[in-house]
């Protein structure tokens, strides 16, 4: 089951705080328990000695210590309870998104483009947010529960009767079951339900807000107000059953309470009345009942949610992970890119894009692509990086391109797309995406020099500065910069730039190229655009038009 | 220290939710009932009295049934009063947010704050709310029964419980401190996965996909030590209630077991303490801490809620100017279609002196960030302006401005592609005439090429389609409204030569059309094609 596996899965990223936090929850509830249990033998066994006179001989030392260690005792536990617990929480985490990632890598380039609509990237921190509930809520509270029943169980057995902790036990464990059981029910179809709801109706505002001029200019800002005042309108019905579902579940857990101690308290008479049981250990029993109430309590939300988490890790961990069985490293033969006769089709469409296209890009020269916008150059350089498909020649180093395995052509080959993007962390964090030794200050700063980015990065306070979410912080000239320094930083020996130099001025564009012919001269580089000052420092210009 | 914006709720709806606390309150002082119960059958038991099990049983059950049923029914209320409230705040951002074009608030935040922030107010409105008015009510309720029994134990319940207030306003401060902290870090690492894999497509091309998930683990693993240094010391606020919760049962316990055994002798209002009085106050004790627990936890409810609700007002207070007129479909404004400005401004700045006969076409020139966008979005009505500006013959208000924008097409430079078939997105009205007015937005072919033509979704970043395309596409759009008047802003910006005469061409078929056309434009090309050129200056 998929749940068991989202489980599995965050379970393993910190076992040993997982134990930790649940044997300290066991530890919270049984010494709760054993407050009121003892403090309640303590009286009834205190009055009883009060009025037979035998206050004196009475032993109060124990107990009242007993008590007292109790009391500290619980609340330390439970301060340590919430601190394992969170730590351990944090820790999956964590994991359970490195583990996303690890997902996402293998999923086809045009997926992993697709990522960048924010649709999809909300939907997915939706759900990761609803798996991080399931340790938490769910799974602790329930082996603390179960554990602290056992532990009752035991205890009730020998210091109270057979009777009583067979219905303690049994009371609590099939009224918690009846009542779960039915909140699941009620609760996983709607539940999930409830969740596609939400996300749409944040789709359809999204949709609304960013395409609000269109629907002004339209007249249908009205209409589709409409459409999203329904959806609330089912979502709201929709969580306003599940809440219903809840409540009742709610009620169901204060009923057993209810019906089970006074189950407790009419089992003990009978025991008490025919001297099987003297009063203390009675009270002690019917105080122990009373206070695992707490057992149930905490795990309603968690089980409620089951619905919409069960959803969540089916998207998120539905996926099988398969390894790919990797080629032996090839040997080049030769240096450069070479094409032959290349035909590259539309990404959407069932025409061909590209036909015949042959071209040859020597170590230390710079071609240049020219052609019309969304004719297609960008798919060409995908098809020439392995990302889309193509019949034809597409030799690297004198290999076919099929014939590397994917590691060995990324050391060779990197493709600059037109669209890049960084992430929120250093400058240092950004470059360590293209190299493995980040700490090579020297090698960062002579790239950063290349694309004229030294001194922007030096007055933001060096390699260790932080940008925002997204690289935020940055123009978008010089983050474009950044990523084409990243590029310098993989020492590729062939290098594809789609429009490397959009957004700069002509002559940064001009002293950007430069660095980088200047960083890489035994580079073959290959660029596409319509800009002049890349056309004009190309060794070759090539107009795509005549391949189309 | 900032103020929270005040609770926006109605007064229906603030009733509701008194009721419903009072309710949940009420349930809670019922414990006393089945405390009286327990005891009663102890203390039977000790002194061998008389008491009906069956009897007891059945009144403590009973009870527990009907406190059962009155917070079912409290927290129903609270529940349908937390509804309305969120309900009623979304219809206020729908009715206002698309009507508003902000410039320094993304459509994300917007979308966040309706769809995802404003449900935060439910957990506070029906945990919170309650909590508060059980700590007013219960706690003195519950310590004033134990006095009626035996005071010494009501102070030692009142030594536990320092002063309430105070206690509250202790464990409130650190845990809001917390809770804050942490929503902030949890989001941290949301915040961080979303730029990972955003990074992705990059980090595969850069061979860098281990290295990236290595940057996130050490990165996630910082912000752990951070948020655990910050809980250790925040959760010591909530294990201060729970000791003092634990001590006040601990110290009631062991005072009413030395009562009993005649050690004790004060605080019983003279004379001796039964066993059924003893184990009352011990079944209350725990109970009078209760809420105050049920009110820490619910603490957290309260920091995000007062998060949301300050959004909510640094948005409203927010000076962005509406829109004029509301965004629908009304009937066409009647005249012939001309533009004429004279000494009109907006908040912006100027705009330029202009006459646009009906038919008639101008190109707006000048550099970027001299108000060529702005004039175009002015006289499409999408803000607001002084002066005289009169579209059709009429001056442009709220009255007049959905019926302009009824003969009006405008093509923006960036396009959000809603998620509809390219017919409907192009043709939302179902007027016809698609196939003649693709054919003359040179447009045709895009659409023979797409997969399924024009039941083709493009999705929200307009995917299979180029910019320069989708130009094409929006101005065979605008050719379909029937629109008499174009405007477009930058129609040939960033594109190759043979795409930017297309479109100027384009421009000129609507011109010879009869539509009224202005641009806004680098392009010298399709200035020229324009009757008449104004440059704007800054």
């Amino acid at each position: 089951m998929i749940l068991l596996r989202a489980i599995r899965l965050l379970w393993s990223a910190a076992p040993s705080a997982m134990v930790r936090g649940a044997f300290a929850g066991v530890l919270v509830m049984a010494m709760g328990a054993a407050l009121l249990g003892l403090s309640g033998w303590f009286i009834t066994a205190t009055g009883a000695a009060g009025l037979m006179g035998v206050g004196i001989a009475f032993d109060v030392f124990r107990p009242s210590a007993g008590i007292r260690f109790l009391a500290l005792g619980r609340a330390a536990g439970r301060y340590a309870e919430r601190l394992w617990t969170h730590d351990a929480t944090l820790r999956a985490l964590a994991r359970l998104r490195v583990v996303l990632m690890a997902d996402f890598a293998r999923k086809p380039m045009a997926e992993l483009r697709r990522l960048r609509g924010s649709a999809l990237l909300v939907r997915i921190t939706a759900d990761v947010d609803a798996l991080d509930g399931v340790l938490l809520r769910l799974v602790l509270p329930l082996l603390a529960g179960l554990a602290s029943h056992a532990l009752a169980f035991a205890l009730l057995w020998w210091l109270v009767a057979p009777q009583i902790a067979g219905a303690v036990a049994l009371g609590y464990l099939l009224g918690g079951a009846v009542v779960f059981a039915r909140l699941i029910r009620r609760s996983t179809a709607l539940a999930a339900q409830a969740e596609t709801q939400a996300q749409t109706l944040r789709r359809q505002m999204l949709g609304l807000i960013r395409g609000q001029r269109g629907a002004i200019l339209q007249g249908t800002l009205p209409q589709r107000a409409a459409e999203i005042t329904q959806t609330e309108t089912t979502l709201r019905a929709a969580h306003d059953t599940l809440d219903r579902a809840e409540r009742n579940a709610a009620m169901g857990l204060s009923a057993v309470v209810a019906v089970l101690v006074a189950l407790v308290l009419w089992l003990a008479d009978g025991l008490v009345q025919n001297g099987a049981l003297s009063p203390a250990p009675a009270a002690l029993g019917l105080f122990a009942a009373l206070a695992l109430a707490e057992t149930l309590l905490p795990l309603r939300r968690g089980v409620a949610e089951i619905g919409r988490i069960q959803v969540a890790a089916r998207r998120i961990l539905g996926t099988p992970i398969q390894t790919v069985a990797t080629p032996p490293a090839p040997h080049p033969t030769a240096r450069g890119l070479v094409v032959r006769d290349l035909t590259v089709p539309h990404p959407a469409r069932d025409t061909a894009l590209i036909h015949g296209l042959s071209l040859d890009v020597a170590p230390g020269k710079t071609v240049a692509l020219r052609s019309p916008s969304g004719s297609g150059k960008s798919t060409l350089l995908d098809a020439l990086a392995g990302l889309h498909p193509a019949t034809g020649d597409i030799c690297l180093n004198g290999l076919q391109l099929n014939a590397w395995p994917e590691r060995e052509m990324r050391a060779i080959l990197t493709l600059v797309p037109q669209r890049t993007a960084l992430i929120g962390g250093t400058i240092r964090d950004n470059l360590a995406l293209a190299t493995d030794d980040s700490d090579d200050d020297q090698a960062a700063w002579n790239a950063l020099e290349a694309v004229a980015l030294d001194d922007v990065i030096r007055t933001r306070g060096g390699l260790d500065a932080r940008l925002g979410e997204g690289g935020a912080g940055l123009s978008g000239g010089e983050s474009r910069r950044l990523a084409l320094a990243r590029a310098i930083l993989r020492k590729p020996m062939i290098l594809l730039l789609d429009e490397p130099t959009e957004g700069l001025d002509a002559p940064l564009a001009r002293r950007v190229l430069h660095g980088i012919r200047t960083a890489l001269p035994e580079a073959a580089i290959l660029t596409a655009s319509h800009r002049e000052a890349e056309t004009q420092m190309a060794d070759q210009t090539i107009d795509l038009q005549s391949y189309i | 220290m900032k103020t929270t914006a005040p609770l926006p709720l109605d007064p229906a709806s603030a009733r509701q939710l008194r009721r419903a606390s009072l309710t949940a309150a009420l349930a809670s002082a019922l414990w006393p009932v089945q405390a009286g119960c327990l005891a009663m059958m102890i203390h039977a038991w000790v002194t061998g009295g008389n008491a009906s099990a069956a009897l007891l049983a059945a009144v403590f059950a009973l009870t527990g049934l009907a406190r059962a049923g009155l917070e079912r029914w409290a927290s129903g209320q609270a529940f349908a009063a937390a509804d309305q409230t969120v309900h009623a705040l979304r219809q206020t951002l729908l009715d206002r947010e698309p009507r508003l074009l902000r410039a320094d608030v993304s459509s994300a935040e917007i979308a966040a704050l309706y769809g995802q922030k404003l449900p935060l107010l439910v957990p506070y409105l029906t945990r919170y709310k309650p909590a508060m008015m059980r700590v007013r009510v219960v706690p003195l309720l519950l310590i004033a029964l134990v006095a009626w029994h035996n005071w010494a134990a009501a102070l030692a319940l009142l030594i536990a419980v320092p002063t309430i207030p105070l206690f509250m306003a202790l464990v409130g401060m650190a845990a809001k401190d917390a809770s804050a902290k942490q929503l902030v870090e949890i989001g941290d690492m949301n915040r961080l996965l979303v730029d990972h894999l955003a990074v992705m497509p990059d980090a595969r091309l850069l061979g860098g996909l281990d290295r990236s998930r290595a940057v996130f683990a050490a990165s996630a693993e910082a912000l752990r030590d951070r948020t655990m240094a910050v809980l250790r010391v925040a959760f010591l606020s909530s294990t201060v209630l729970e000791l003092f919760s634990a001590i006040g049962v601990a110290l009631v316990a062991i005072l009413v077991g030395f009562t009993l055994l005649g050690e004790v002798t004060i605080g019983t209002w003279g004379g001796s303490l039964s066993v059924y009085q003893g184990v009352f106050i011990l079944l209350l004790a725990p109970d009078v801490f209760l809420p105050l627990r049920d009110l820490a936890s619910a603490w957290h409810d309260k920091a995000s809620a007062e998060a949301v609700l300050d959004e909510l007002a640094d948005l409203e207070a927010r000076d962005t100017a509406a829109i004029l007129g509301t965004g629908a479909r009304v009937a066409a404004l009647p005249g012939a279609g001309s533009v004429t400005i004279q000494d009109a401004a907006t908040e912006r700045g100027p705009l330029p002196d202009l006459v646009v006969p009906a038919g008639g076409s101008l190109a707006l020139v000048g550099p970027s960030g001299a108000g060529k966008s702005t004039t175009i979005e002015a006289i499409a009505g999408l803000i607001p302006h002084s002066g005289h500006l009169r579209v059709a013959g009429a001056p442009l208000t709220d009255a007049t401005a959905d019926a302009w924008r009824a003969r009006l097409a405008l093509v923006p430079q960036r396009v959000h592609l809603p998620d509809m078939p390219l017919d409907r997105y192009l043709d939302p009205h179902g007027r016809g005439g698609v196939a003649e007015a693709l054919r003359l937005a040179h447009a045709a072919h895009i659409v023979a090429a797409l997969p399924d033509g024009l039941g083709t979704v493009l999705g929200e970043t307009g995917a299979g389609v180029s910019g320069g395309e989708m130009r094409r596409l929006l101005l065979a759009r605008a050719f379909l409204s029937g629109a008499d008047v174009i405007l477009a802003d930058e129609p040939t910006a960033d594109l190759d030569a043979r795409t930017a005469a297309q479109i100027t061409q384009a421009l000129i078929a609507a011109k010879a059309r009869g539509a009224t056309v202005i641009v806004a434009t680098h392009d010298a090309t399709l200035a020229e094609a324009m009757d008449q050129t104004l440059e704007v200056k800054a």
